[in-house]
């Protein structure tokens, strides 16, 4: 039942990273419903409306000044008129949104939705989220000056910006590289670096083939709307840096004394971290890899556990986790994606594959002089299927350990609800033994998000006949 | 401090006991306010919780009214499961996060009832993923299954309609149900026994009551296994 592939019908945020350095998100409310839908159909179409057109998957022939995308969340479609026996159509996580979701997705405490700031504070008036990357500030300017006189300034309401920029090539806060695995498609050959099993088209596009054996998503009705369609959990995730930065000092100070210490860095090998290193600093490195599964420059621990910088370079991306691996079974990308490793959900390897297009706010933290700006990351995980992908990594990975037995109980070490006083984490060392760290706190919160739903081409042309 | 009881007391007090009241009660007064404050059924199963060792052995009460209620049908029904049983146990097993699962049926009623690790979603999806063709001959048997047959193309809606059937779980504790019901939080009084919770029962007749007694709670399926050294 696979339909084909047809890349100027697709949003070309799905399959592939413009790899801009800003992006900026527009949170929209459709204030004239058929002024909205006229706007729409015009961004579809490709000469675009007053020049503002959807970038596509389309291959280009010179870089654009900036690309353009649109999402749009189930309060959205029923404002721009989509009918209800179609509505109903959607996923029921789609219909509920996010923030009925939190109990799922960890978002509780200094998550929880009833905290987050306007416009998240009212989803219902949460429409449409539009993303415009760029290189510059006055591109995103001129995008957003277009979009608030669109319909002769009637059609949408700008009720919140957020917007990310790229501080340090692929380095997010923490300080970890980024950016590196991503789920491969036979159809997209940018990033021939990446070497991991090929994902069926239907991992994020509905309509094609899932990773799942004879298994289909529902695509929402009619086709036109649905098909070709993505879904995308948009989450603004604030993270402490200085108490991650703290804890790391932390863990450092106590393995320095640990009576294991020497399977957790032989004396000797501090040099493998660079030039003059001390043995503290060594540690706490070790510290930041255990949790993330990688060292902060991306190597990944399951290829090298004992450097961040091997002797002879290995690949980022090629390796399967077994059970002597060096990175923990806890780690941060194991527990999000286990490969091929053993793991109890028999048929879950490679079945919950997430592509993730995330960007940093919020300027490079300095512990010389600490602040309390609000950084973090603005992340998008897209997926085909909310409730296989996003939710299930949410909440039977990440915030239960349910993978495998070692782990079960325990929260992500970088993302999970941690308190310090239940918070555990297995670091696995050399000689197979592991150190189990304790005491840290809850380092990422949620600070605002939406399901949206990414339409194809011709969706956007559909929604734009609607009437009444 | 406790006051006299007046006669006027002692009969309100005694009233819900009398035959006249309950039949009052049970044929105009609940049906009155059920139509006039319809009360949404609760939807069934646990919810998650905060702490994730809470989110370990959930219980699903998966109650599927049988199309054919008769001797008959229900022979056919007890046939199906004696039939598939061996793939459906092979099936769950790969799951890999169910504890235990039965089938049991109740009136007209094909129940099964199985306690699972994690997400409720999570577990019905991967039985699909692992069993679907199986299961399928046993929703045909079941009134409105048809609709969400074969189940390998209906996956969410084959989820939501698990959900629907699944009991709606009634908080364990009396202050957590009369908190949930918006009494006024006063003890286990149960002549307080709120409104809320008589229309939610008017609405959802068939409830679990509490999430259910567990003797090693906290443990995954495959932590015990690992413990009992039989290989997860
Ligand atoms: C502020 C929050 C987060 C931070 C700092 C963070 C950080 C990272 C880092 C440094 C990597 C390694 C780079 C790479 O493999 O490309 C990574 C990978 C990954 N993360 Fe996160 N992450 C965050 C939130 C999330 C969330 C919410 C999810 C999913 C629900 C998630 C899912 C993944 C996945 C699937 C991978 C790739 C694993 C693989 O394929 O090997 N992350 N993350």
């Amino acid at each position: 039942m696979s339909v084909a592939f047809i890349p100027h019908e697709l949003q070309g945020n799905i399959l592939r990273g413009y790899r801009r350095s800003m992006v900026r998100y527009l949170l929209l409310e459709v204030a004239d419903r058929q002024a909205a839908r006229i706007w729409l159909g015009a961004i579809a179409a490709r000469e675009g409306a007053d020049g503002l057109s959807i970038t596509t998957e389309s291959a280009w022939s010179s870089k654009p000044d900036f690309c353009f995308n649109v999402g749009l969340t189930f309060e959205g479609l029923r404002a721009l008129g989509v009918a209800p026996d179609s509505l109903q159509t959607f996923p029921t996580e789609f219909v509920e949104g996010m923030t009925a979701r939190a109990a799922k997705l960890g978002d509780f405490g200094p998550s929880d939705p009833q905290t987050w700031p306007a416009p998240f504070d009212e989803p219902a008036r949460l429409h449409i989220i539009a993303s415009i990357y760029a290189d510059d500030e006055p591109h995103l300017d001129q995008v957003q000056a277009h979009i608030a006189a669109a319909g002769g300034g009637r059609a949408l309401r700008i009720r919140g910006t957020r917007e990310g920029r790229n501080f340090n090539g692929d380095v997010v806060h923490f300080g970890y590289r980024d950016n590196i695995s991503q789920p491969r498609f036979a159809v997209i050959h940018d990033r021939p670096e990446i070497s991991e099993p090929m994902a069926p088209l239907g991992t994020v596009l509905l309509g094609h083939e899932t990773s799942f054996e004879g298994l289909f998503w529902r695509v929402p009705q009619p086709d036109p709307l649905g098909l070709n369609g993505c879904f995308n959990a948009f989450r603004i995730l604030a993270q402490d840096v200085a108490a991650f930065e703290t804890y790391l000092d932390q863990a450092a100070e106590e393995l320095l004394v640990h009576r294991l210490t020497e399977h957790v860095l032989k004396p000797g090998d501090e040099a493998k971290f660079g030039q003059g290193i001390s043995r503290l600093a060594a540690l706490r490195e070790i510290v930041a890899a255990h949790m993330c599964g990688r060292w902060r420059n991306g190597v990944p621990l399951a290829l090298s556990p004992d450097t961040p910088n091997p002797q002879s370079p290995v690949s980022l991306t090629d390796f399967d986790y077994t059970a002597q691996s060096g990175c923990p079974v806890g780690a941060h990308v194991r527990r999000s994606n286990p490969r091929g490793g053993k793991i109890v959900q028999r048929i879950e390897n490679h079945t919950r594959r997430l592509v993730r297009r995330g960007i940093p706010y919020g300027g490079p933290y300095d512990p010389t002089r600490p602040d309390d700006e609000e950084r973090g990351l603005l992340g998008n995980f897209l997926g085909a299927n909310l409730g296989t992908q996003f939710e299930a990594i949410s909440c039977d990975w990440l915030n239960l350990g349910l993978q495998d037995p070692q782990i079960t109980g325990s929260n992500d070490p970088l993302l999970g609800a941690n308190e310090p006083a239940t918070s555990w984490f297995d670091m696995s060392l050399l000689n197979g033994a592991s150190i189990r760290l304790r005491g840290f706190p809850r380092f990422v919160r949620t600070r605002g998000g939406a399901y949206t739903f990414l339409p194809s081409i011709p969706a956007l042309r559909y929604l734009a006949t609607l009437t009444g | 401090m406790e006051s006299e009881a007046t006669w006027f007391d002692r009969l309100v007090d005694a009233l819900p006991n009398t035959r006249l009241f309950q039949f009052i009660a049970e044929w105009i007064l609940v049906p009155y306010w059920a139509a006039r404050t319809p009360v949404k059924p609760q939807p069934g199963g646990p919810r998650m919780a905060p702490q994730p060792s809470e989110n370990l052995q959930h219980m699903m009460n998966l109650i599927m009214p049988l199309k054919d209620k008769s001797p008959i049908g229900r022979a056919k029904a007890a046939l199906a499961i004696a039939q598939n049983v061996d793939e459906i146990y092979a099936g769950l097993n790969n799951v890999g996060t169910v504890h235990f699962a039965r089938f049991v049926l109740v009136d007209g009623n094909l129940c099964m009832f199985s306690v699972y690790d994690g997400d409720f979603s999570n577990y019905i999806r991967d039985f699909i993923a692992t069993i679907g063709s199986v299961f399928n001959a046993i929703v045909a048997l079941i009134e409105d299954g048809d609709a969400v047959i074969p189940c390998e193309h209906h996956v969410e809606a084959f989820i939501d309609w698990v959900h629907a059937r699944d009991l709606y779980q009634v908080p364990d504790l009396a202050t957590d149900l009369l908190a949930q019901h918006n009494a006024a939080a006063s003890g286990d009084d149960l002549r307080l026994l709120p409104r809320d919770l008589i229309l939610q029962l008017h609405a959802n007749p068939n409830v679990s009551l509490g999430s259910g007694y567990r003797g090693y709670p906290a443990f995954s399926v495959a932590q015990i296994r690992q413990k009992l050294g039989v290989g997860w």
